[in-house]
């Protein structure tokens, strides 16, 4: 097994205690990083995502699995900031206001950080403007992920994807929204890019954003 | 015609029953929110939480209620996590008091024996339950996490939850001697359950045994367990518990097909899913309907959604029922509105 194959094994099998280690020896064995990032990192999560998906794992093992990609990614990061490597972009998510539920927001937001996406987080019960003001004092934000997981929330998720496509930036990011309640007919109907109905979805689906 | 706890027996047992359960008809037996045993010396020592407010509760849980939202949600910012890392729950973790003195126990005495016994459960309504109190005091994420990272310490905080529900479970029926239980406990979201069967079987079966074992030593009549997700990968271990009733399948568990697999062990309340039926309001505050092409739309959806339930379900181990965790809807009007259709589907399917 080769130690890329090794990497990718051991994220996939969360296995955080040993990741850093396995990634500092494929660096020093000469392996590239934005390989070892690709290959042992990204694509092992889209295994991790999948077999989710099909409900062989569930989410303590996506959890840990996503936990053991951040160590070596530490490792990583100062080799591919000397390589130039930059991420697929920026996406900021958050469960709208009045919404307390983060899990499924946590868990996408851990798929899309481990598709490759640098993501910054605003957290449960997000008020509208909050939203916009993170797309609109950012350039660097590709795309707004919105979370509902009530129905006395949907008219929140609403509200802030009204304000998203009213922003003055609104051609620079796209907007994706999920949640229980939420369905592509009511993502279409309040004017959102994309939806996604399940945490590994929304990685595929941000990817194909971009 | 049957009283409505004969009725949900027939349903469960497979017998005669002459109409379909109606919700929480039968567990019905007290002027509260819910209309089940919820208030005692415990819960009164508490700050009590209304919609649109933040309390800290006895287990130092901050607990807040969004205004407009069906229920209340721990707040798990950093700043008031309880418990940051579960090793260290020794120190962190202190159970509520749960020393009363009897006469704040008898207080409560003549409402419960006012109940009806023969026309309804008196039914205890307990919540959270033990999974959620682990991640009401850590966040769900570090919880789940504590299944793989640090099973053993999860292992004993879990354990401690469990003896203090004992605990509280024996003050219930020492005090009020209830003849069924209803227990929430989330196990699951729309999609999957939180954690596999085999996890499941390892960290939270022995503790449910141990809760539901003594109700059932004890000779409770109904052990209603509310999980308002997917959970049908844990059927088989909910039976293994002691759970009559599962109240709040969602239906992506196939519940239809549930109902023939393991009617009889077991039965399932719900089916109808809140996040389909419940989204409009169809009366307005002071009760009276709101007639609008938007709350007609949503009348006829809860309809066909009843409809469908009955009809594949069936008229055995099965009982037609919102998947909310209590007699009530987001919406006004909404529970009612279900009511009435199965009362109306009654009359068809039982002639």
């Amino acid at each position: 097994m080769s130690k890329i194959q090794e990497i990718a094994t051991a994220v996939e099998n969360g296995k955080t205690k040993i990741v850093a280690g396995l990634v500092e020896e494929a660096l020093a064995e000469g392996c590239d990083a934005q390989e070892i990032l690709n290959v042992g990192m990204i694509q092992a999560m889209d295994v991790v995502g999948a077999k989710f998906q099909r409900g062989d794992i569930f989410v303590p093992e996506m959890l840990v699995a996503a936990k053991a990609m951040k160590k070596g990614v530490d490792v990583l990061k100062p080799k591919l900031a000397t390589a130039g490597s930059a991420s697929l972009g920026k996406v900021v998510i958050g469960t709208v206001i009045g919404d307390l539920h983060d899990i499924g927001k946590n868990l996408v937001a851990m798929m899309i950080e481990s598709a490759g996406f640098e993501v910054a987080d605003l957290g449960v019960d997000v008020p509208v403007a909050k939203f916009v003001e993170a797309v609109e004092s950012d350039p660097a934000v590709k795309i707004m992920a919105v979370s509902a997981l009530l129905t006395t929330t949907m008219p929140a998720m609403k509200d802030t994807v009204d304000a998203l496509n009213a922003s003055k930036d609104r051609a620079r990011f796209k907007v994706l929204v999920g949640g229980a309640p939420i369905t592509q007919d009511f993502a279409n109907q309040i004017g959102a890019d994309s939806y996604a109905p399940d945490a590994a979805s929304a990685a595929k689906a941000a990817k194909a954003l971009v | 015609m049957l009283t409505k706890r004969q009725n949900l027996l027939e349903t469960i047992k497979g017998g005669n029953p002459d109409r379909f359960v109606n919700q929480y008809e039968a567990f019905m037996c007290q002027p509260t929110k819910y209309g089940m045993i919820m208030v005692n010396p415990y819960v009164e020592s508490g700050e009590q939480l209304a919609p649109g407010g933040t309390i800290k509760n006895q287990w130092g849980v901050t607990i807040s209620w969004p205004a407009g939202v069906p229920g209340p949600f721990p707040v798990h910012d950093a700043e008031h996590k309880v418990l940051k890392d579960v090793t260290e729950w020794r120190k962190v973790v202190k159970a509520p008091n749960l020393d009363f003195p009897q006469k704040e126990w008898d207080k409560f005495k003549p409402s419960i024996e006012a109940i009806d016994r023969n026309e309804v459960f008196a039914t205890v309504f307990n919540a959270p339950g033990i999974f959620e109190q682990t991640h009401y005091l850590m966040g769900i994420d570090s919880c789940l996490e504590s299944f793989y990272e640090e099973p053993e310490a999860l292992k004993e905080l879990i354990d401690y939850i469990t003896d203090w529900q004992l605990d509280y479970a024996k003050l219930l029926y020492e005090n009020f001697h209830p003849d069924a239980v209803f227990q929430h406990d989330d196990w699951g979201s729309h999609l999957s359950s939180f954690i596999s069967p085999a996890m499941f079987e390892e960290f939270l079966v022995p503790a449910y045994k141990k809760l539901y074992g003594f109700w059932k030593a004890n000779g409770i009549e109904l052990i209603v367990h509310h999980s308002d997700a997917y959970g049908a990968n844990l059927v088989p271990a909910m039976i293994e518990i002691g759970i009559d009733i599962w109240q709040g399948p969602v239906t992506t568990n196939k519940t239809p097909e549930l109902v023939k697999q393991y009617g009889g062990k077991i039965s399932f309340m719900g089916d109808i899913d809140n996040g389909v039926i419940d989204r409009v309001h169809l009366v307005n505050e002071d009760g009276t309907p709101i007639d609008s092409a938007e709350s007609k739309a949503a009348r006829e959806v809860i309809a066909k959604e009843a409809r469908r339930a009955v009809e594949t379900n069936g008229k055995l181990y099965y009982i037609p029922c919102c998947t909310m965790g209590g007699p009530e809807s987001s919406f006004r009007g909404v529970y009612e509105a279900l009511t009435e259709d199965i009362d109306k589907l009654s009359k068809e399917f039982f002639k």
